[in-house]
């Protein structure tokens, strides 16, 4: 009784279908949290008193961030899920992840390298945050490089998903980087214990980008997914009942 | 509110950063439904050639 969700969770039809009614529900919240981050990021926020208006790159420098952690984090937990339970809708899922977390890191790193520039005078330094994002790219795009290799999708989810679980060790290094090595990065001002460093007309913006984009992946995610599950599916009667008009 | 456009000096930084992170944005929205697009137009093809599980 109690792993009937778990059974559904993993039919196809079902998820399929779930997924396509979900997609507006979080794809409306996150266009209105990210426009109304943009506004209080943008105009409302005070300038920083050392950084000035330069600061306001971490409006979109900490949310792509976080998003290419929080995507990887999903992959390689759905990859897991698809290895061990054999599932092939958790594959799905993993593949999905990909392509988002390749571009969201990509964005990540050239809005932090735009920040650096007037900030730290330079636009790229092999430092430990730095080039442990930069492996975070090169992860995504050998998966999905690994991936394209195989013209069997269930191999290809097999063998993508032990990349993608053993990568999941550069998440934590990323993530202390700042702290276990004598970083250039600064230390992360929203999620250290106890309070937050910034004054709320800085931080509410910012909490409002970090919610809208991870709502925005939830989206983007669920109609990948779609995608991904049909192309796996070889049953006729679902497909039929799925794209009946 | 050319002061707005200028963001202190550091325009030619903050602005190309919006724009990245909103091409990423725009570029993953029509990536998704273009995926969800083609796998539709296959499955239906699938469909019409046959060769299928019940």
């Amino acid at each position: 009784m109690a792993w009937t969700w778990f059974h559904r969770l993993a039919s196809p039809p079902h998820v399929y279908r779930v997924a396509g009614r979900l997609t507006p529900w979080l794809a409306w919240p996150a266009g209105a949290l990210i426009v109304a981050g943009l506004i209080g990021g943008l105009i409302l926020a005070p300038p920083d008193y050392q950084q000035g208006e330069g600061y306001r790159i971490l409006y979109v420098h900490a949310p792509t961030a976080w998003m290419s952690l929080m995507v990887y984090t999903t992959m390689a937990v759905a990859a897991a899920i698809g290895l061990i339970w054999r599932m092939k809708v958790a594959h799905a899922a993993a593949a999905a992840c990909a392509p988002i977390g390749a571009s969201f890191t990509f964005a990540a790193l050239v809005t932090g390298s735009l920040w650096g520039a007037p900030m730290w005078g330079t636009y790229w330094q092999w430092d430990p945050r730095l080039t442990s994002e930069l492996i975070l790219l090169f992860l995504y795009l050998g998966y999905m490089g690994l991936r394209s290799a195989f013209d069997d999708v269930q191999r290809a989810d097999r063998v993508s998903a032990v990349l993608a679980i053993v990568g999941v060790i550069n998440v934590p290094i990323i993530h202390y980087s700042v702290i276990w090595w004598n970083s250039l990065h600064q230390a992360p001002s929203v999620m250290t214990l106890g309070k937050p460093t910034m004054p709320p007309s800085m931080l509410v913006p910012l909490l409002m980008m970090l919610l809208g984009f991870t709502l925005l992946f939830g989206a983007l995610l669920l109609v990948r997914l779609r995608g991904e599950v049909l192309s796996r599916e070889r049953t006729a009667t679902w497909i039929r009942e799925a794209l009946a008009p | 509110m050319s002061a707005f456009f200028d963001m202190g000096g550091y325009a030619a930084y903050v602005w190309p950063a919006y724009a990245v992170t909103f091409a990423v944005i725009v570029l993953n929205i029509v990536w998704a439904r273009q995926l969800l697009r083609r796998a539709r137009k296959e499955a239906l093809h699938r469909l019409a050639i046959g060769g299928l599980d019940k």
